[in-house]
């Protein structure tokens, strides 16, 4: 049984981090309807601001164009810092960073633990931004319908460029919190752009809370998954794409969409 | 006050479309302050295309927009509205998961003053039917209500010109002549409006002058109650 917990709880820590990287990738395609494949580039790096203009100029434009100059940027981002860093490993390493809340057989990493909060901190920032601020109200008024958004006086380069930025800088601290648990190259932020993809798909498009619920039920399966008797970890991934698609089948909009 | 009453709002051989197809060509219209327009024609004649051109969403090709001393074309949209010409969409095009209060707020979104708040009152006075329901979702109001929010968006940004695009769309027979009244009503407060209406007997009831689109040109225009009386009018739009 405390195994079962330990691994819900790791599943948990996990989906902290899957939320935290979605957040920023959620409010990009939600707004400016772009599957930003760019994202793990900057997550590794933080944010890009100055990339911003330069993706307005694609609000508009098809989606496979919008792929491909985001893999682009991806690309471009990638290979600078391996310029910059060179391709070795590197790590950050706190005084904390082997130690854990112990609970009778259960432990809870501290510095994942750390994660899960800031993870929950960013996500109520967020929301708080959406939902009470005047620009959030445009970021949301652009979401839903570009053409009224102009008509009440929103300047839509500005809150593109904005919205972008602010993913941006989501998907910085995102890899703020990565670099404390796991090795970093330029390359390592790509799998956390399938995992972001994963994570809206399965919670849904359009709301701070359902990137919460996605990604926690996104690390859930995951841990779970791989530590189901006769599997190892080779499967999490695949367990969880399983799982993904199944969700899809029967709520198509995700666990907590709303329609588009 | 000069004897030379210049026009609020002053369109001069306006061609726009969209891609390279135009589907206006070479409208000219007026309307004066404070003054009731209404614009009417068929389907298709035009009508939510010259409201696009003048707010800055449909492309223009040929022609001048004035509008209180100054040139709107090639004026981006945000920039058209903060100069006092707002447009009420067909359709209502509210934020439907947002609430009421904040998409009447949203449609203030280019003012910093502080009379925002008075105008959300103003708002509430012309339409007591919102006061209970600023909480709600816009998407779950009735037809009406909704319609309300949308003039009373349009409303927020303090215009010198509203435009209204087909208020009667969809709405039971009562609620259109509560929609009429108030527009009415709004106009007398001072502020001019420009109505696009399917319902041409409402529309000449209450406006001052009209103007006729068809196949995107002006065809008629004049005061509302010639028009109503003008045989081509009635046969063609009146349906007598």
């Amino acid at each position: 049984m405390s195994q079962f917990t330990q691994q819900v709880i790791l599943g948990l820590l996990l989906g902290g981090i899957y939320v935290a990287v979605a957040l920023g990738f959620s409010l990009v395609w939600g707004v400016l309807n772009i599957v930003n494949l760019a994202h793990g580039a900057l997550i590794m790096v933080g944010s890009y601001i100055t990339w911003t203009l330069f993706v307005n100029r694609v609000i508009r434009a098809p989606l496979l164009f919008t792929f491909l100059l985001t893999f682009g940027i991806n690309l471009v981002i990638v290979s600078l810092l391996l310029l910059l860093f060179t391709a070795d490993f590197r790590s950050v390493t706190t005084t904390y960073s082997g130690a854990g809340l112990h609970l009778g057989s259960v432990v809870i990493p501290y510095i994942r633990l750390g994660g899960l909060l800031v993870a929950l901190v960013l996500a109520g920032i967020l929301w708080l931004i959406l939902n009470r601020t005047r620009i959030g109200a445009g970021i949301l008024a652009v979401g839903a319908d570009r053409d009224a958004a102009q008509l009440v006086g929103i300047d839509l380069r500005h809150l593109y460029a904005l919205t972008f930025a602010i993913g941006a800088a989501f998907a910085g601290v995102a890899g703020g919190i990565i670099s404390t648990f796991q090795s970093i190259t330029p390359t390592a932020g790509d799998p956390y752009t399938l995992q972001s993809f994963a994570v809206v798909i399965l919670g849904g498009l359009g709301r701070v809370s359902a990137t919460i619920v996605g990604g926690l039920a996104f690390g859930l399966i995951e841990v779970l998954g791989q530590s189901a008797p006769g599997l190892g970890s080779g499967y999490a991934n695949a367990i969880a794409f399983v799982v993904l698609v199944l969700v899809l089948i029967v709520r198509p909009r995700g666990l907590l969409g709303r329609l588009a | 006050m000069g004897l030379d009453m210049t026009a609020l709002l002053e369109v001069t051989g306006l061609t726009a479309g969209f891609g390279s197809t135009p589907v206006l060509f070479e409208v000219s219209l007026d309307v004066q302050p404070g003054e009731l327009m209404a614009l009417i024609g068929a389907n298709g004649a035009g009508k939510s295309t010259l409201l696009g051109a003048l707010s800055g969403l449909v492309q223009i090709f040929d022609g001048d927009i004035r509008f209180d001393g100054r040139r709107l074309v090639g004026l981006r949209p945000e920039r058209i509205v903060a100069s006092g010409l707002a447009h009420v969409p067909q359709g209502r095009r509210l934020f439907g998961t947002m609430s009421v209060e904040r998409n009447l707020l949203l449609g203030g979104y280019r003012r910093h003053d502080s009379g925002v708040r008075q105008d959300l009152q103003r708002i509430l006075r012309y339409f007591p039917a919102l006061a209970d329901k600023m909480a709600r979702d816009a998407g779950t109001l009735s037809g009406g209500e909704q319609q309300m929010v949308a003039i009373g968006r349009g409303l927020m940004a303090r215009p010198k010109l509203l435009m209204i695009d087909e208020p009667s769309l969809g709405l039971a027979p009562k609620i259109v002549d509560r929609v009429m009244e108030i527009v009415k009503e709004i106009n007398q407060d001072g502020t001019a409006v420009l109505l696009v209406e399917q319902d041409v007997t409402l529309a000449l009831e209450i406006a001052d002058r009209g103007y006729v689109l068809e196949d995107g040109r002006v065809a008629m225009s004049g005061r509302a109650q010639d028009l109503r009386r003008d045989p081509a009018v009635r046969k063609a739009y009146l349906g007598v």
